[in-house]
């Protein structure tokens, strides 16, 4: 793999604390990675330290072999979206988007027009002489990413961009950002702690925790076949069942609540590690009897949360918490307390080694 | 309550409806209601040098204390908002300290201090007594601005290629402009207003338009003092009338360019 961004055993620590720990990247032209984890994971600070706002304590930084060590954030051609837009209020969206260009000693003609085709790429015709405070917040945040994109960074930085936007027009701020950086072509990296954004939009996720990345794969892998327990109730909905294996072979183990299960070998793991399994709720099925060929037990209906055209049923198999994601047209026959048979098969229990 | 309200209005506006006719009567003295109505006190005012050094040298005095002050302010209050350093509370106390102080014992202090370095009954006495007068005024107005500035402002024109010069003069200057204006005037008020130093300090020599009016009343009562209030009355109300018509201009006017 050809890398464009590379990130070298970054580091970093404020006095005691330790906010990044050894972070190495690769990150290939023209990809979207979206940077996932809880606050305080540490994304944000490797987004600022590729800034440049942000001192690594030790490891480097290059960009298409270039290191950038000793550049000074205005010196480094990366185009930022901030949380907040950060767009100069005193400024119209059009003098917004030339400000770069400006600081580049393009000349004014030449600058506006081209602001003007960029404020049209983003959907923003005829916006242009607006001030901030005239605008709603998808189209501040159209304009920010105008601004950042109009000089053809080497880098895109998205900072959660869309936090402030309510469900559908962050929703529709999803699917234009992804539009405009296709078409671009822009390397971009993108910054969130929300996962169904992540899996909406990256190429590939890298996912943050405690100043680690756990995992850097595609938003499918992530999904399926997440390497670590955190990355496994990170993102999704998902059961997590503690056991121990005693058929490495055929893949089986040993869980004190769901007897033995059978898994999907895909890691080498040797018999009597404790090991995590993964199934996820929509793989399980519910049913009034037992079905052949599936690996059944009973449940007690504790919970039923309803989202309309789905429900996650909550229950208890010997003290161990089950989720089951079920049809919202099937909910109406399940009632609070009753028993169930559960049943997946082997295929959808994937194991976790550490 | 809305009585309440009209009552207090009244009783605050009362001087002005008092002074206003004062100036255009043609007593001897000040005298309410004026037995006749003339322009003769405005053209003694306008045409008497006693009157008019000292309002230049109010103005001169007050230019020179705005410009001074907001050259140490400016500096002063990015230190003190943006900056950590050791001794940065004493040096927060120290710029808001004459407020706290009488004026009257700040006057004592500059006369026999001023006296010793030779400045008293100068226009340099008066401007830097009345410097430090307005520093904590200005440096009030501007750190509750710089307070509220929104530093994602500076990155991102940092990130978009600006230099922290740049940046301060595209970005910063710009939008501090309101509060950098708001601070300024307060100090040139404060300077244009003060009377106690002034009255001690100033002298014959860097007489300032309060002191005259002060002496002026205690000695003969010259009808030329309505005048002169009544002038900056009506220079306040366009001072703030001013920037609020000017507002309301541009905006209608934004909307036609669209």
């Amino acid at each position: 793999m050809s890398s464009y961004l590379k990130l070298s055993g970054i580091s970093k620590s404020y006095g005691q604390f330790t906010a990044l720990q050894t972070v190495d990247l690769d990150i290939k032209k023209g990809e979207f990675v979206t940077f996932l984890g809880p606050s305080g994971s540490g994304k944000t600070t490797t987004l600022m330290i590729i800034a440049g706002f942000e001192q690594a304590t030790s490891g480097s930084v290059e960009v298409n072999g270039k290191s950038l060590f000793g550049l000074a954030p205005h010196e480094r051609n990366i185009g930022i979206v901030f949380q907040n837009y950060g767009l100069f209020p005193h400024k119209t969206a059009a003098q917004n988007v030339y400000f770069p260009l400006q600081m580049r000693g393009i000349n004014k003609a030449a600058g506006m027009r081209k602001a003007e085709e960029m404020l049209d790429l983003v959907g923003l015709q005829g916006f242009g002489h607006r001030y901030p405070k005239e605008l709603s917040g998808g189209q501040q945040q159209r304009v920010a990413l105008a601004r950042a994109l109009v000089f053809e960074p080497s880098l895109l930085l998205l900072d959660e961009p869309l936090g402030a936007l309510d469900k559908n027009l962050r929703e529709q701020m999803q699917i234009e950002i992804k539009r405009i950086q296709r078409a671009l072509g822009v390397t971009t990296i993108f910054v969130t702690h929300d996962q169904s954004e992540a899996m909406s939009m990256s190429d590939r996720i890298v996912v943050f925790e405690k100043g680690r990345i756990q995992q850097v794969a595609t938003p499918l892998d992530i999904y399926h076949r997440p390497e670590t327990k955190f990355v496994a109730g990170f993102i999704g909905e998902s059961n997590l069942v503690d056991a121990k294996v005693s058929d490495a072979a055929k893949g089986e183990a040993r869980s004190a609540a769901l007897g033995k299960v059978e898994y999907a070998v895909t890691d080498k793991v040797a018999n009597d590690n404790d090991v995590t399994l993964m199934i996820r709720p929509e793989h399980i099925r519910l049913s009034r009897n037992p079905i052949e060929g599936r690996k059944n037990v009973r449940m007690k209906v504790e919970t039923i949360v309803n989202y309309g055209d789905n429900a996650l049923v909550i229950g208890m198999v010997e003290g161990q918490p089950m989720r089951v994601r079920v049809l919202g047209a099937d909910v109406v026959i399940i009632r609070e307390g009753e028993e169930f048979c559960i049943s997946w098969t082997r295929d959808s229990v994937y194991m976790i080694a550490k | 309550m809305r009585w309440l309200g009209i009552a207090v209005v009244v009783f605050i506006a009362a001087p002005l409806v008092i002074v206003v006719p004062m100036s255009f009567s043609n007593a001897r003295s000040l005298q309410f209601p004026p037995p006749g109505y003339s322009f003769g006190y405005y053209q003694a005012y306008f045409t008497d040098m006693s009157w008019l050094v000292p309002t230049w040298n109010s103005i001169l005095i007050a230019t020179a204390t705005t410009v001074l002050t907001m050259l140490l302010v400016v500096p002063a209050t990015f230190a003190l908002v943006r900056h950590k350093f050791r001794g940065k509370g004493i040096a927060d106390l120290m710029m808001l300290m004459p407020l706290a102080v009488p004026h009257i014992v700040m006057a004592v202090g500059y006369y026999s201090y001023f006296g010793n370095v030779g400045i008293v009954h100068t226009h340099l006495g008066v401007i830097l007594a009345h410097t430090c007068l307005s520093v904590p005024i200005a440096f009030l107005v501007l750190s509750a601005n710089l307070k509220g500035f929104d530093r994602t402002l500076e990155r991102a024109a940092l990130s978009l290629g600006a230099s922290p010069t740049k940046t301060f003069i595209h970005v910063t200057l710009p939008i501090l402009r309101p509060g950098l204006i708001i601070s300024a005037l307060f100090a040139f008020v404060q300077s244009f207003d003060e009377t106690v130093v002034a009255i001690f300090i100033s002298g014959r020599g860097a007489e300032t338009l309060p002191r005259k009016m002060f002496d002026s009343i205690r000695q003969e009562a010259d009808p030329v003092i309505a005048v002169i209030s009544t002038l900056l009355f009506l220079a306040v109300i366009v001072g703030v009338t001013a920037p609020l018509l000017v507002a309301r201009i541009r905006s209608r006017r934004t909307p036609a360019t669209a």
